[in-house]
């Protein structure tokens, strides 16, 4: 708070105070009240599995966000964060179902076991960096899937695991409003992380853990401290994936939706909140986005007709993901700041994308 | 008493001596100058003292106990605080947000209460912040306190990087070639600022340095290394004068030196 004074007071101290006139906040306002109806009021208009897929969006928010800790804040990749999530999702569908515990209380357990699976990849990130961590956590995700995920107790199987929603939000209109609730959580937390210590221990340990150390940050713990926030996002976005989908099967957590969890935070943009979420919520409803376009929209008697929506899905993660990588490293989140500062308060500023914030070389790790 | 002390320090790495025996002490209030030529290993003991590198013989003393074998984050919370000769700075951050992440160990609250957003953590961020600013000021550097560490020019990282050490309120200071890539104006700023930190913050101060007019008149004692080893060391007069660390700096045969 005293920091956005004291930029206040720099900005005027240049003579150059810029505060939006009446007619510029309306505008603002109007900007805002649309996207509250996009994300509060349109899926309530729309079908019950509609509004899952909008839940869904929520959820991969809150994942994108997960990774953005780890790939963003600390610079290190998770390749492996399908088991992160899934074993989230088994652990709340577990303790619901077979333990019968309270929705709060799976929810919790799913967050601490999150926390200790990500703790122990920390451990080894600590011995082992770059390309070869990627290839550990990729081997993790790999043995998740054919060991921990085989555990029928857990999983239930090939025929997975129940999970009801909790009371008072069995519909899947009322779920959405719960996803929501914890993506605003978790948003919160990611925004006082990067505000207060931990937050700034993180990012100087990413770019020089000897300085970082200097600094008196304790770099193992700190690592630790990343892989644990990761993995308590990854628990929660995990449970909440489980129970708004009501059932969960171990086949959902492949490598490939380890991948997509990848290409959506890098397309979203790193160290960019309004990126994961616009990243990980483009994701998800991508599909149903193309649906809507090919069967009612403009594209009705596109030529491809014959291809199904799934080559669309498969085709553009991957070009959006070489747009990123090759011209734009700060994803959507980049492209999108001239927006966000201007909803700020801020002067439009098409040229304003901080290129500095996100490089070339933190997503070419 | 000396604050701080190598006693009989040695590393290797491979078949690399990089430092042997290497004693040096540095005193209550006390400016000590560490010169020689490159590869003398001087950095290498800024290493050893830090706790960057663990000496394979002797041992590191800080205000009278062990150290040799204490994390470097440790080091720090006990009073030491160190520069780098290529800037110890967060590269993508500003200046103003480098000096809060200094102050890591100052910001008394848990990681966790901070995510969380628990109403002191608003308070003690707002009072590092205070800080941060009032050490800008003494050191005249307010106005870069918005500008992004990788957009400025070498002489000022310089000058900001000891803003950022400061911040971890050291009571000893390493400096790793403070004034290289200042001029010589600059350096001679530097070196009264030195003199005036030191009586403020009470400090003691051990610097690498290779611009000898600024160490003979700055510090008090100075130590000269070449090879890994100790060479000479006394005031810095002597020193500097000193027969073998004139043939260490400019060669035996100024025709070898040539080619």
């Amino acid at each position: 708070m005293a920091t956005v004074d004291e930029r206040t007071e720099a900005a005027q101290a240049a003579g150059a105070p810029f505060r939006p006139s009446t007619g510029g906040w309306a505008g603002r306002g109007v900007v805002y009240a649309v996207v509250a109806f996009f994300v509060l009021g349109f899926p309530m208009l729309r079908e019950p599995f509609e509004a899952a897929l909008f839940s869904r969006a929520a959820i991969y928010a809150i994942i994108a966000l997960s990774l953005n800790v780890l790939i963003g804040y600390t610079g290190q990749i998770s390749l492996g964060h399908q088991a992160f999530v899934g074993l989230g999702a088994f652990t709340s569908a577990y303790m619901v179902t077979v333990q019968e515990q309270p929705f709060g209380i799976a929810i919790a357990v799913a967050m601490l076991v999150g926390a200790l699976q990500a703790g122990v990849l920390g451990l080894i990130s600590l011995r082992v960096r770059g390309l070869y961590f990627a290839l550990v956590t990729l081997s993790y995700g790999l043995l998740a899937e054919s060991s921990l995920f085989k555990i029928n107790a857990l999983t239930g199987g090939g025929a997975g695991q129940p999970a009801a929603k909790p009371a008072g939000f069995t519909s899947d209109h009322r779920f959405y409003y719960l996803c929501l609730l914890f993506l605003a959580a978790v948003l919160w937390v990611d925004w006082r992380m990067m505000k207060t210590k931990g937050g700034r221990a993180l990012l100087a340990l990413r770019e020089n853990p000897r300085v970082a150390a200097t600094f008196g940050v304790d770099v193992r713990l700190y690592t630790l401290f990343a892989f644990a926030v990761a993995g308590v996002f990854a628990g929660l976005g995990g449970a909440l994936f489980a129970h708004n989908d009501g059932h969960i099967a171990s086949v959902t957590f492949n490598f490939q939706l380890a991948l997509l969890f990848i290409i959506m935070t890098v397309v979203g943009g790193l160290r960019s909140r309004t990126g994961c979420v616009v990243g990980g919520g483009f994701f998800a409803l991508l599909g149903w986005l193309l649906e809507r376009v090919h069967l009612e929209g403009p594209l009705e008697h596109f030529p491809f007709r014959p291809l199904s929506v799934e080559v669309f899905e498969l085709v553009i993660g991957p070009i959006l993901l070489l747009a990123t990588l090759t011209l734009f490293p700060g994803g959507i989140g980049q492209q999108l700041r001239p927006i966000t500062k201007w909803l700020g308060g801020h002067r439009f500023d098409v040229h304003d994308r901080g290129e500095k914030d996100v490089q070339i070389t933190d997503v070419r790790a | 008493m000396s604050v701080l002390e190598t006693i009989g320090c040695s590393i290797r790495f491979g078949g690399v001596q990089a430092a042997q025996d290497v004693s040096i002490a540095i005193g209550d209030w006390e400016i000590v100058g560490i010169i020689g030529p490159n590869g003398a290993g001087k950095t290498t003991t800024f290493n050893m003292i830090t706790g960057f590198y663990t000496p394979n013989e002797g041992r590191v003393l800080f205000k009278g106990r062990d150290v040799t074998r204490l994390g470097v984050h440790e080091r720090t919370a006990i009073g030491m605080g160190r520069t780098f000769q290529n800037v110890g700075m967060v590269k993508a951050a500003t200046v103003l947000e480098n000096l809060k992440t200094a102050q890591h160990l100052w910001a008394e609250y848990a990681a966790v209460a901070g995510m969380v957003g628990i109403p002191k953590t608003f308070v003690t961020e707002a009072a590092l912040t205070e800080r941060s600013d009032q050490i800008l000021e003494l050191l005249g550097l307010s106005d870069l306190a918005e500008e992004r560490v990788a957009d400025l020019p070498y002489g000022d990282l310089k000058r900001c990087e000891l803003a950022v050490v400061l911040a971890t309120d050291p009571d000893v200071l390493l400096l790793d070639e403070p004034t290289s890539g200042m001029g010589p104006e600059e350096s001679e700023e530097l070196g009264d600022q030195l003199l005036k930190l030191r009586e403020e913050f009470g400090l003691s101060i051990a610097m690498i340095e290779h611009h000898v007019p600024m160490v003979v008149r700055v510090c008090d004692y100075v130590y000269c290394l070449s090879f890994g080893q100790m060479l000479a060391e006394g005031e810095p007069l002597e020193v500097r004068n000193h027969p073998e660390v004139v043939t260490a700096y400019m060669g035996e045969d100024p025709d070898e030196e040539a080619s």
